[in-house]
């Protein structure tokens, strides 16, 4: 075990050292122009804009350049500034000067993704506590000892650790590494009980991204219920079993039926504490941002600069989504409609995954976060690192997924085939847009897909929303996931019938 | 795309296939692609021998399936116009040409100057605006990731020597037609002070049309002559040129520049005064974005027949103009000039024995077909089949190689389209009325190419971009094409989801094996859909291997008067040094063998079928990248993936299938290594007298030096597949 820790350090260092020297290396790949990495939204380089405006006391917002938070401005716009002033050498190439300020700002995101590495193991061993300890109450811990050699929590930090996509959005300059941060540090909070750091996290992720607004269920099912759990119904099961078992010693079953009742009952205290937590926390944050806007103008300015920059996908410039090349094509009058429409398309998963997957939030949380860095506006690749990363926290469940190979594979393919389509299009001039569309929707469909043959009724009946355009798709990774957690309920379930006729016998 | 979806299906059907014994559902009825997909995957082995045979054979096919070109971009009307070069044109040429030729300083510097300051104002003459480029010869550098970035814009300002210092002249005719934002690029190579007549010729045919240009009422687009100081190469001025054209300077940048080679300008400043009347702009000149260029010369061979009109087109990474440049130079060339327009051929294989064999039997199925139904166009002469195949071969190379065959492929790095005209003059060209139709026939075909250009409304885009010539006015495009490629490499997933199906014991329903319910044990279950991640672990080891070992020869470049020889030696030393080295560091494979101890297949078979996967991942990026290199690439590749088997494997069985299979690896490993597959080509078209272990090493480096995507391709796609499956043939069972 202390061999397992050291070697984790090991490996953390040794992914700072790859950070750090991506980071001095001359800048081949110009990874902060991609468009694969920034986006309107996470760019530094529009952020740097943004203060510099601000700097020579105009509206960070004017021009539709900077549409981030003021606090981000006010956060890392001063670790922009030195380069701002260096403006000739900005736009020739990078002289010795310089790299020490980009390094300056480059160890934000390091430390921001070191932090999230950390938070993220913790997780996953409250997590893992959590799962061994209702494994144990239900008697089937024995089978599942094989899984002591891989710590989830460790194995989920490392692969958010070294994911190219998480190093790729650290170097290259995107302001991701710390809006992934906000979001663990929800999820962290949640699980640990911790109701202010909870409510923290969330308010921030919501300010700076919006689309985490969404993970208030699973965080309030996760305050409320605790850690993931095997389905409430086993337990349930478990007592009738004893009960039936045990006709002479009945006072005996109504204790573990108690018992496991008290388990599965929702908490009211920490969720009425996180409500008013995060009431707190967003009265403060909008204070600060009122005061941070003042002079420009008013919240209203920046909620539609922001928000309204998000929902209304006034870019079309391209990404690795799926919208703006539709936007680009819709007509004018149809706009606002399929704008309702795709937005739509995350708020329809969110009650049928959270009736689904109640006993199991945190895995919830990672399949909203899955949906939501599918179907968002801007999508980076940076988003792609936080859910992955998440994805390393359910070990246990995933173990039987059957497709893992395949969804590697995807990945690589699209990942490199990304750029060279870019490169097509826009440089070669050989290839158009529909190429590099192309990729995007081969990405959305790693993530998504067609239909359904999970074995799962119920799965198939609740997740599939209606679907009004061309996302007819569902889910590859997060059906095969959803899929391989609920086979894993179901043969928990399986091994405590067996367990409890085995006892009978 | 049509290999993910099959991709989907299959792995679509083992979901649908798995061993459920939870669910007590009946068992339902899968879809029928899924059915499909599962009927592929079972009948893998005749699969792969059906596409693969296919594949090849549809190579083969290519010449009979190229069409007849057609001009596609109605605006052009080549020819329509009648050329309007007089005789006044070619005396001012033949004049220019006795002016220049008749210099005989004995410095060169004082030559090169004096033929210039000439040039000049001959050229100012005419009303254009003349003004000088100066460029830096920049000798080769490392950088094989070029390719993915945006042409390069920073000038860098560091280590030239000002003896490598060459002077391009460049005049601009505006258009009185046009507005200024468009242009046509003419350009012709010249050696500033030891030209040859060649040379001189060529200079004369421009300065032709350039002179007509500046009188004609129709020009709509600016002309830019660059007469390219080609003293380093045709390549290097021009690309020089256009990237000073295509960077805006902001600051005194260029002045910092003049400073720093005083002694060239103060030579300029001497050599100016005589021609003080002249206006020579110091400052970079523009016209308006580039419409198409030309690049013409005159070759120094003379043909024995008729004047010969040679095309390049193949310009870096495979890239071509637009097929409609091409084909208004086969036009006029053909129907206007009576010049015969040739493309480059592989001449060994013109009196290859085969490839005639091959001709006739394809000449004698076109007959059969036509007899049955003679609205099948099907089939051609022998002749023409050998003629056409040995030109589809030249272009198949010419850019899987990925170096530009011109200066054109400079122009191709910034979207304009552009070719390279090489004329080659009827032999007896000291008779004075013969020059003069020769120069005459050289300038309306270049008139009417620019013309026909100056028409344009937008920029080329109706005709094709991907496409492959077999003769001046035949070519197969990529919808064509890439049927041969798409049967290639279309086995190669069925295999790997055959094998890792295998290895998984995932039940396909079809071969009604056994269940696995049995379960050999709870731990097994777990994890046995990870179990690739061992496998993974060593491709992705080998990868990286693959990219030190691209990346080396940054580094012996570095090491001071080294042959070609030892650096080759060097290079392969290294790289086998690493591998041992890289299994040091992250840990040999073959400690996690426990794993499946009790599978003996499973091993081999999942890392063969993460292999396969990765070279179909590979092989795809690299057909959208570059198409030729991915179809020879495959040629080599997918045959021996699809055959590796372990060679103790076959020993042990001893029966002859096992034998032959054993021999068949054995070639194929060793010919598809690539330093072995260069020499073998080599010796098949060149001889075997001129083996030379250097020559594989100027080969790599010619490729990094001109950015070449299949340098990439042969260090991280081709190199590590080829070891992979050299571990798969060597593994122990």
């Amino acid at each position: 075990m202390e061999k397992k820790k050291r070697g984790f350090w090991r490996w953390l260092i040794a992914s700072v050292m790859l950070r750090l020297i991506l980071i001095y290396l001359p800048k081949t790949f110009n990874l902060a122009s991609r468009p694969e990495i920034s986006t309107p939204l996470v760019s530094l380089r529009r952020l740097a804009e943004g203060y510099w405006l601000k700097k020579s006391s105009m509206s960070p917002y004017a021009g539709s350049m900077y549409h981030g938070s003021p606090l981000l401005l006010s956060l890392l716009g001063p670790l922009t500034v030195k380069r701002i002033e260096g403006q000739p050498d900005h736009l020739l190439c990078s002289d010795g000067d310089d790299s020490l300020h980009i390094l300056g700002y480059s160890l934000v995101f390091v430390i921001a993704d070191i932090i999230s590495a950390l938070l993220i193991r913790a997780t996953g061993h409250t997590l893992q506590m959590a799962y061994r300890q209702s494994l144990n109450s239900l008697d089937i811990v024995d089978l599942f000892k094989s899984s002591d050699s891989l710590s989830s929590g460790d194995v989920a930090a490392l692969v958010y650790l070294w994911n190219p996509f998480t190093i790729a959005a650290c170097v290259g300059l995107s302001t991701s590494p710390v809006e992934n941060l906000v979001v663990i540090l929800a999820l962290h909070g949640a699980c640990k009980g911790l109701v202010p750091l909870a409510a923290f996290g969330w308010v921030m992720a919501t300010h700076l991204s919006l689309y985490p607004a969404i993970l208030i269920i699973p965080v309030i099912l996760l305050l409320g219920y605790g850690p993931d759990t095997p389905p409430r119904k086993l337990f349930l099961q478990k007592g009738y079993g004893k009960n039936g078992d045990n006709h002479s010693s009945d006072n005996c079953g109504q204790q573990e039926t108690n018992h496991s009742k008290a388990e599965v009952t929702f908490s009211w205290r920490p969720v009425i504490h996180f409500l008013f937590w995060s009431s707190l926390w967003s009265t403060y944050v909008l204070v600060l941002c009122s005061i941070s806007v003042k002079p420009h103008g008013s919240l209203w300015e920046m909620f539609r600069r922001t928000y309204g920059f998000i929902l209304t996908v006034e870019d079309m410039s391209p990404n690795i989504g799926v919208l703006w090349y539709f936007f680009a094509e819709v007509f004018d009058f149809f706009r606002s409609f399929f704008m309702i429409v795709f937005h739509l398309n995350i708020l329809f998963m969110i009650l049928p995954l959270a009736i689904r997957l109640k006993h199991r939030p945190c895995f919830l949380a990672f399949i909203y976060i899955a949906i939501s860095s599918m179907l968002k506006s801007y999508p980076s690749v940076g988003d792609s690192a936080l859910y992955l990363g998440l994805l390393g926290l359910f070990l246990d469940e995933l173990a039987d997924m059957q497709f893992s190979f395949f969804l590697l594979c995807g990945y690589i393919g699209v990942s490199l085939l990304s750029p060279v389509m870019h490169n097509l299009w826009i440089w070669r001039g050989t290839g158009n847009a529909n190429f590099y569309y192309a990729t995007g929707m081969a990405y959305a469909c790693l993530q998504e897909y067609g239909c359904s043959f999970t074995e799962d009724s119920d799965l198939y009946s609740f997740s599939l929303p209606p679907p009004p355009t061309i996302i007819i798709l569902q889910i590859i990774l997060v059906v095969e996931s959803v899929s391989a957690v609920l086979n894993h309920d179901r043969k928990l379930r399986k091994l405590s019938v067996t367990k409890l006729r085995d006892g009978n016998s | 795309m049509a290999g993910m979806i099959l991709g989907d299906g299959i792995l679509l059907s083992y979901r649908f296939n798995m061993p459920k014994t939870e669910t007590e559902t009946p068992k339902m009825k899968p879809r029928p692609i899924v059915r499909l997909a599962i009927f592929l995957i079972s009948h893998s082995l005749l699969v792969c021998v059906v596409c693969c045979t296919a594949g090849v054979l549809a190579l083969l096919l290519l010449p009979l399936l190229a069409k007849n070109t057609y001009i596609s971009e109605n605006a052009l009307m080549p020819g329509s116009a009648s050329s309007m070069i007089s005789n006044r044109d070619i005396s001012e040429a033949n004049r220019l040409a006795s002016d220049l030729s008749g210099l005989n300083f004995e410095p060169q510097d004082a030559a090169a100057l004096e033929s210039r300051g000439i040039l000049t104002k001959y050229m100012s003459d005419l009303g254009a605006e003349v003004s000088y480029h100066k460029f830096h010869h920049k000798p080769n550098q490392f950088h094989p990731l070029h390719f993915f970035s945006s042409p390069d814009s920073t000038s860098s300002v560091d280590n030239f020597s000002c003896s490598a210092q060459g002077v391009n002249t460049v005049g601009i005719i505006r258009a009185p037609r046009g507005d200024g934002k468009e242009a046509i690029v003419l350009v012709t190579p010249y050696k500033f002070g030891k030209s040859g007549t060649a040379e001189t010729l060529s200079l004369s045919i421009a300065y032709t049309v350039f002179s007509l240009l500046s009188r004609v009422t129709w020009l709509a687009k600016d002309i830019i002559w660059l007469v390219a100081d080609s003293q380093y190469g045709e390549y290097a001025p021009v690309e020089a040129w256009l990237r000073d054209y295509h960077t805006p300077v902001f600051t005194g940048l260029g002045a910092l520049n003049a400073d720093t080679c005083i002694k060239i300008d103060d030579l300029y400043a001497l050599e100016q005064k005589p021609i003080a009347q002249t206006k020579i702009s110091d400052g970079f000149r523009r016209a308006g974005t580039m419409a198409a260029a030309l690049i013409f010369k005159v070759a120094d061979r003379n043909e024995l027949l008729e004047d010969t009109l040679n095309i390049y087109a193949e310009a870096s990474n495979g890239q071509m103009p637009n097929l409609d440049l091409i084909n208004i130079v086969n036009y006029l060339a053909v129907h206007r000039q009576g010049l015969r327009v040739k493309v480059e051929k592989v001449l060994s294989l013109l009196d290859s024995r085969w490839l005639e064999i091959l001709g006739e039997i394809f000449e004698v199925l076109g007959k059969v077909a036509r007899s049955l139904n003679p609205g099948w166009k099907f089939g051609i002469s022998a002749a023409d089949y050998v003629e056409g195949s040995a030109t589809l071969a030249s272009s198949l190379y010419n850019q899987a190689l990925g170096i530009p065959t011109g200066p054109h492929g400079a122009f191709r790095d910034f979207q304009v389209d552009a070719i390279t005209l090489e004329i080659s003059p009827k032999v007896s060209s000291h008779n004075k009325a013969r020059h003069n139709e020769f120069l005459l026939r050289g300038g309306r075909l270049v008139e009417g190419v620019v013309r026909s250009i100056n028409n344009l409304l937008e920029k080329f885009h109706q005709s094709f971009f991907l496409y492959m010539l077999t003769s001046p006015s035949k070519f197969v495009s990529v919808g064509v094409y890439m049927i041969a490629f798409a049967l290639l490499v279309a086995p190669l997933p069925l295999v790997a989801a055959s094998l890792y199906a295998d290895a998984n014991q995932l039940d396909l329903g079809v071969k009604n094996t056994k269940s696995t319910t049995t379960a050999p044990d709870e731990l097994d279950i777990t994890f046995r859909s990870w179990k690739w991640l061992y496998a993974a672990k060593e491709v992705f080891l080998v990868h990286v291997w693959g990219a030190a070992v691209s990346l080396l020869p940054y580094f012996i470049c570095q090491i001071p008067n080294c042959s070609p020889t030892t650096s080759s030696v060097i290079w392969v030393s290294l790289s086998m040094l690493g591998l041992p080295i890289l299994y040091l560091i992250a840990g040999s494979p073959s400690t996690h063998v426990s794993i499946s101890q009790h599978e003996e297949k499973g091993e081999w078979a999942i890392l063969k079928s993460v292999t396969i996967s990765a070279v179909f991942i590979g092989l795809l990026l690299m057909s959208v990248v570059n198409f030729a290199t991915a179809e020879i690439g495959a040629l080599l590749l997918v045959p021996m993936c699809l055959m590796a088997q372990p060679l103790m494997l076959d020993m042990k069985a001893g029966k002859f299938r096992s034998f032959f299979r054993v021999i068949c690896n054995m070639v194929l490993g060793f010919v598809a290594f690539p330093p072995a597959a260069y020499f073998v080509a080599k010796t098949l078209f060149e001889g075997s007298d001129s083996i030379n272990m250097g020559d594989f090493w100027n080969w790599m480096e010619s490729l990094w030096a001109w950015n070449s995507a299949t340098y990439i391709y042969i260090g991280m796609v081709h190199l590590p597949c080829w070891a992979l499956c050299l571990h798969i043939l060597l593994h122990s069972c």
